[in-house]
């Protein structure tokens, strides 16, 4: 599977980052290069800060130091909106939507940007086309069209996710950051979220921070582990489930779901 | 495609007839706005000059709303736009009345342009945050040009205010703008076209990432948006549209003075969009409507009227949060059922307690604030054309009493209320359920 992406040019780029709350380190010198077009899966136990690694690329924290680079541009001091235009799209571990509006608001609003409408004040969005159009494809990709004119506060939790993820990938960004997307899940609404995120993943770069080995070893190109704040180990799945220091590191848990 | 662009009298006359059912809600109320100065009871000056005010007061709601309702901002400071573009029309019209070739019904527009100049300019600091930092902010700038209109007498007048006469300038298609009737007019055409640009601007991109911003700031960052231009927007144009309510207000009295940016403006338009409700884009022209209507009808009956609007502001609050526009919206459902009819004979079962307590709460209200403000007029007191002595025990006995029997009889009364809504809820499920199947 990694082979074909081998010789790609990287996508994502992390160097040297660091991140301290405080005197506290979380991010303790990563450096990290996600190609493009790959599925590349982060691992790690608890409180190895996958999370907070997620919230620097996306821009929700400045880092202490290091470098992160999108496409061969700098983005570690720019704003989330900013970093979303430049085509990098996150998802939420803590279910992150917007709950008074209707589930067809919440993607409709999340197409507009990428569709160059942004703080236009001369259309009617009733009459987008492209943008209602976009909204109902999506809509059909995360299997949510009969629920469509419900307030996304009320839904499921489960409807909640695939929302969730239905407002990450709505924008076309060219980078996708999935966090824990199946966090919660029973068995089949987690096998069912794994096909939308294989579906949603092809011809983008997808990275995913994700719990259930099942999924991680099912979907990922390549996986890097994540143990106190540093990459111990970035390699194609099989490789990585030999890994010693991997397995020093989950020390009485199977890396074999 | 083709029908359309060979622009057929049929094709014409459907596509009007499609725009006139869409448009149907908005062509009825500006029948209704025509109509209503014609009615008997309010075709007088009165009349005429209470339906001015409520479009004004509407006008100012309406855009109050934008921020509360739709962009999640709560201002202490709304008047600040209501007034200084009040202040920019007064000013216009004294130009006007010293020759300026401009009609008079156009005055409006100064007001709206000052209120979009004032806030971008605030807006600029304030929308960086929201919540209770742009509460408090808020409420120090409205502090803030209050004072400042009490100092600049030349520009304000202070509290005395700035007069102007709406009569002497151009009269286009003879609108002498004498009779309250034409002011009325203007009034109503420009509440129409407000209301019809604050809706239009709800539906714009910009509009809907208002609504998106104030559920959650931080996805609307991660889907493009940056929250604080969103606000700004926001913000600006709630200025803009409260600027254009306070030159209708300058047109209409033909006097600003420095109250109209003061603290107590901003907290009547906080009480009208609340009490209306936030959740529906119209619910702050019913606030509106009805807090004008209170402050003036109530005022001729007692001078204790502001404990009322405040008793009235606190009952909605914790009995109708979602306000007057959402107990409306609750009978949606319910409305085509049978039971619905029940649901109305239970209310006005219910409603006798409440008057009875109400009753007793009024006399006790009365007697208390005349003997503490009016202590020279004496025991006697007239309430309800009844002759009251307060220095005897029996009105105050027979407040209390009533006051009592109303609430025990009104908890009585609740359940029946709630057996008739289980019914209607229940009748309009089946109903849905059973619609559902026919699909």
């Amino acid at each position: 599977m990694s082979e074909r992406h081998e010789n790609a040019r990287s996508m994502l780029q992390l160097r040297d980052l660091h991140k301290r709350f405080g005197a506290t380190p979380i991010i303790r010198g990563v450096s990290l290069d996600i190609r493009e077009g790959e599925r590349h899966a982060i691992i790690g136990p608890n409180g190895a800060g996958k999370s907070t690694l997620f919230n620097l690329i996306g821009g929700l924290f400045a880092p202490s130091s290091g470098s992160i680079r999108l496409a061969g541009e700098s983005i570690e001091s720019l704003a989330p909106f900013e970093i979303y235009r430049r085509g990098l799209a996150r998802s939420f571990q803590v279910t992150n939507i917007f709950p008074r509006l209707s589930v067809y608001e919440n993607i409709r609003c999340s197409v507009l940007w990428s569709l160059g409408y942004r703080y236009s004040f001369r259309h009617d969005v009733s009459k987008l086309r492209d943008a209602n159009e976009r909204t109902d494809r999506v809509l059909e990709q995360i299997g949510m069209v009969a629920r469509r004119d419900v307030r996304a506060g009320i839904l499921t939790y489960a409807e909640q996710r695939a929302l969730e993820i239905g407002i990450t990938i709505a924008g076309d960004a060219r980078v996708i950051l999935l966090d824990e997307p199946t966090a919660g899940m029973s068995r089949a609404e987690a096998a069912r979220a794994v096909e939308l995120i294989r579906s949603i993943s092809s011809g983008r770069t997808l990275v995913i921070v994700e719990h259930d080995m099942g999924v991680v070893f099912d979907l990922a190109d390549r996986i890097s582990v994540l143990v106190y704040g540093e990459i111990v180990a970035t390699d194609a799945p099989a490789r990585i489930r030999e890994n010693p220091t991997v397995q020093a590191a989950y020390l009485g848990t199977s890396l074999h779901a | 495609m083709s029908s359309a662009s060979h622009g057929t009298g049929a094709s014409r006359r459907g596509r009007l007839r499609r725009w006139a059912a869409q448009q149907r809600a908005w062509l009825i109320a500006i029948a209704i706005l025509i109509v209503l100065p014609h009615v008997p009871g309010l075709d007088g000056n009165f009349g005429r000059s209470l339906l001015s005010q409520m479009g004004i007061a509407a006008v100012f709601a309406l855009s109050y709303n934008l921020l509360l309702g739709q962009t999640g901002l709560l201002s202490f400071g709304h008047a600040v736009y209501f007034g200084l573009g009040g202040y920019a029309a007064i000013h216009l019209m004294r130009a006007i009345n010293g020759g300026l070739p401009i009609p008079m019904p156009l005055v409006p527009l100064a007001g709206a342009a000052a209120g979009l100049f004032f806030g971008m300019l605030f807006g600029a600091v304030t929308t960086r945050r929201a919540g209770v930092v742009f509460a408090l902010i808020s409420l120090g700038i409205g502090e803030l040009v209050f004072a400042a209109m009490r100092i600049l007498q030349g520009f304000s007048g202070g509290e005395e205010g700035i007069t102007a006469n709406r009569g002497l300038g151009p009269h286009p298609f003879g609108l002498t703008l004498g009779p309250q009737l034409q002011v009325y007019y203007v009034i109503a055409f420009w509440s129409v076209l407000s209301a019809a640009l604050m809706a239009a601007f709800l539906r714009t991109p910009v509009g809907r990432m208002c609504n998106a911003v104030r559920d959650n700031p931080e996805r609307a960052a991660f889907i493009g948006y940056d929250p604080v231009r969103v606000r700004f927007v926001a913000f600006s144009v709630a200025a803009m549209f409260a600027g254009l309510a306070g030159g209708l207000h300058a047109l209409n009295y033909e006097i600003v003075a420095a109250e109209a940016v003061g603290a107590g403006r901003s907290g009547a338009v906080l009480l009208m969009a609340y009490i209306g409700g936030v959740q529906h884009f119209f619910g702050a022209v019913l606030g509106a409507i009805t807090i004008t209507w209170l402050q003036i009808s109530l005022s001729d009956y007692t001078t204790a009227w502001q404990l009322y609007l405040g008793l009235f502001f606190m009952a909605a609050v914790l009995f109708a949060p979602g306000g007057l526009s959402g107990l409306l919206s609750m009978h949606r459902p319910i409305v085509r059922t049978r039971a619905f009819l029940e649901v109305l004979k239970t209310y006005a079962i219910a409603a006798v307690p409440v008057l009875i307590a109400a009753a007793g709460a009024i006399m006790l209200l009365e007697m208390n604030y005349r003997r503490a403000t009016q202590p020279d007029a004496g025991a006697r007191i007239k309430l309800f054309t009844l002759d009251l002595d307060t220095s005897t025990p029996w009105p105050w006995l027979a407040a209390i009493v009533l006051l009592a029997m109303g609430v025990l009889l009104f908890r009585r009364t609740r359940p029946l209320v709630e057996r008739a809504w289980e019914r209607a809820g229940a009748e309009a499920r089946a109903a849905g359920a059973s619609r559902e199947a026919a699909r």
